[in-house]
């Protein structure tokens, strides 16, 4: 990967992990009410993951952005390799909230009352799709030769 | 106590003493812009506008009643003191425009001084910022500190004081905007930030399930307290986020329109 791309694929990671924590936060938390805001069953350990990750959330949203903005300036936003960026950086938040945080750490679950396993299966495989169709989108840049890695 | 507890408002002079100070910093401050604009000077007007938007903010949530139930409404009343208010006062970047105006001579001289002492460096150094910060809030919210100064009304204007003397100083050693010793690299701030609002977060879910020490709200207060200040609280962190990253930014801006410059006086290069 060139340094070239570089600054565009962090753009796209940060913006990608923000934007599936803003999309958790307003659907799930505040338009659904599928998800508890805080459920008894919750551990230290797991309150702590999520605040970290909640206030890490917003301050990729923003910093992601303004890379993007910075890689402009500079002509070497490569739209395609931000792309790819935001699928993987939005997959990643999404599974490890779907696997560390529902499952492991029994944070919240994606829905009370309701038999979870469609909806953890659900979550975590569109996590693993987006994954899997950023390094996709990514995988040109990967392979192509003469670029200094 | 408990239920008996009123609203925000204290009774007594603090607060009221409080308030007309904080009116009489904001009216110095416009009188310290509209000079330095007679005199021929460049100040934004926005920052005009962000100073007395906080100095009201803040001069409002000390004396005048809150919307909401007693727990609610102290949330309301600490988001205001303690984040919101001195966000919009350190963006009008206060220490700056005192040195301007100033003459040259002790005065300025002593202020140059403390702004640049070792001491101020150390506290605006952003880790021990907010370590002061959010580990005064800590024990408020976690100790019977609330419930003892509760019915005591200089004590607990005493407290409010902290709230936003702390709350100064966090944000000040974030945004970095007025003179200071030392410069921070950006990834010292952006995780100094992530952990402290990590740390707010963490606590007002905390709230949510168990009040401070000492003191009962109804269930339904609690969690609407708790939760203005979660939410409250990422509303000015991305605030500060945006400072923080702008900065970085512009930064860059100038690196860049230097690098610039120095490719357009090589001919060859072009």
């Amino acid at each position: 990967m060139s340094v070239r791309s570089d600054r565009s694929l962090w753009a796209g990671v940060l913006f990608g992990v923000g934007a599936a924590a803003f999309v958790d936060e307003a659907v799930f938390h505040q338009l659904l009410h599928w998800h508890h805001f805080y459920d008894r069953s919750t551990t230290d350990m797991g309150l702590v993951s999520d605040g970290l990750l909640h206030a890490f959330g917003w301050f990729t949203t923003v910093f992601g952005l303004v890379l993007a903005a910075d890689a402009a300036r500079r002509n070497t936003l490569a739209k395609r390799v931000a792309g790819g960026g935001v699928l993987l950086g939005a997959g990643a938040f999404q599974l490890y909230d779907g696997l560390v945080h529902h499952k492991l750490m029994r944070l919240h679950q994606i829905r009370y009352e309701v038999d979870i396993a469609p909806y953890d299966w659900t979550w975590n495989v569109v996590a693993v799709l987006m994954l899997l169709a950023g390094f996709l989108l990514l995988l040109p840049m990967l392979r192509r030769p003469g670029r200094a890695s | 106590m408990g239920l008996a507890h009123q609203a925000p408002v204290q009774a007594g002079l603090a607060p009221w003493l409080a308030a007309f100070a904080m009116t009489g910093v904001v009216v110095a401050y416009l009188a310290a812009t509209a000079r330095l604009r007679r005199r021929g000077d460049a100040w934004p007007w926005l920052r005009d506008l962000s100073f007395a938007a906080g100095g009201a903010a803040v001069a409002t949530a000390a004396v005048a009643p809150l919307p909401g139930e007693p727990f609610t409404a102290h949330m309301l009343q600490h988001l205001i003191l303690g984040m919101a208010g001195p966000l919009l006062l350190v963006l009008a970047r206060p220490v700056t425009l005192l040195l301007r105006i100033l003459q040259p001579g002790r005065t300025r001289r002593t202020l140059l001084a403390v702004v640049q002492s070792r001491l101020a460096a150390v506290l605006v150094f952003p880790p021990v910022a907010a370590l002061i910060d959010f580990g005064g809030l800590w024990m408020m919210y976690r100790t019977p500190l609330l419930s003892a100064v509760h019915d005591q009304p200089w004590a607990h204007a005493l407290l409010h004081l902290r709230v936003f003397a702390a709350g100064m100083l966090f944000t000040t050693a974030l945004c970095r905007l007025d003179p200071m010793r030392h410069r921070y690299s950006l990834a010292l701030r952006a995780g100094t930030l992530v952990v402290a609002s990590a740390a707010h977060s963490v606590l007002a879910k905390s709230l949510w399930a168990a009040p401070p020490p000492g003191l009962t709200f109804t269930a339904a207060d609690l969690h609407a307290g708790a939760q203005l200040m979660y939410y409250g609280g990422d509303l000015v962190e991305v605030g500060l986020a945006l400072v923080i990253v702008l900065d970085w930014y512009a930064e860059g801006g100038r690196t860049l329109r230097r690098e610039r410059r120095r490719m357009d006086a090589v001919p060859s290069r072009v």
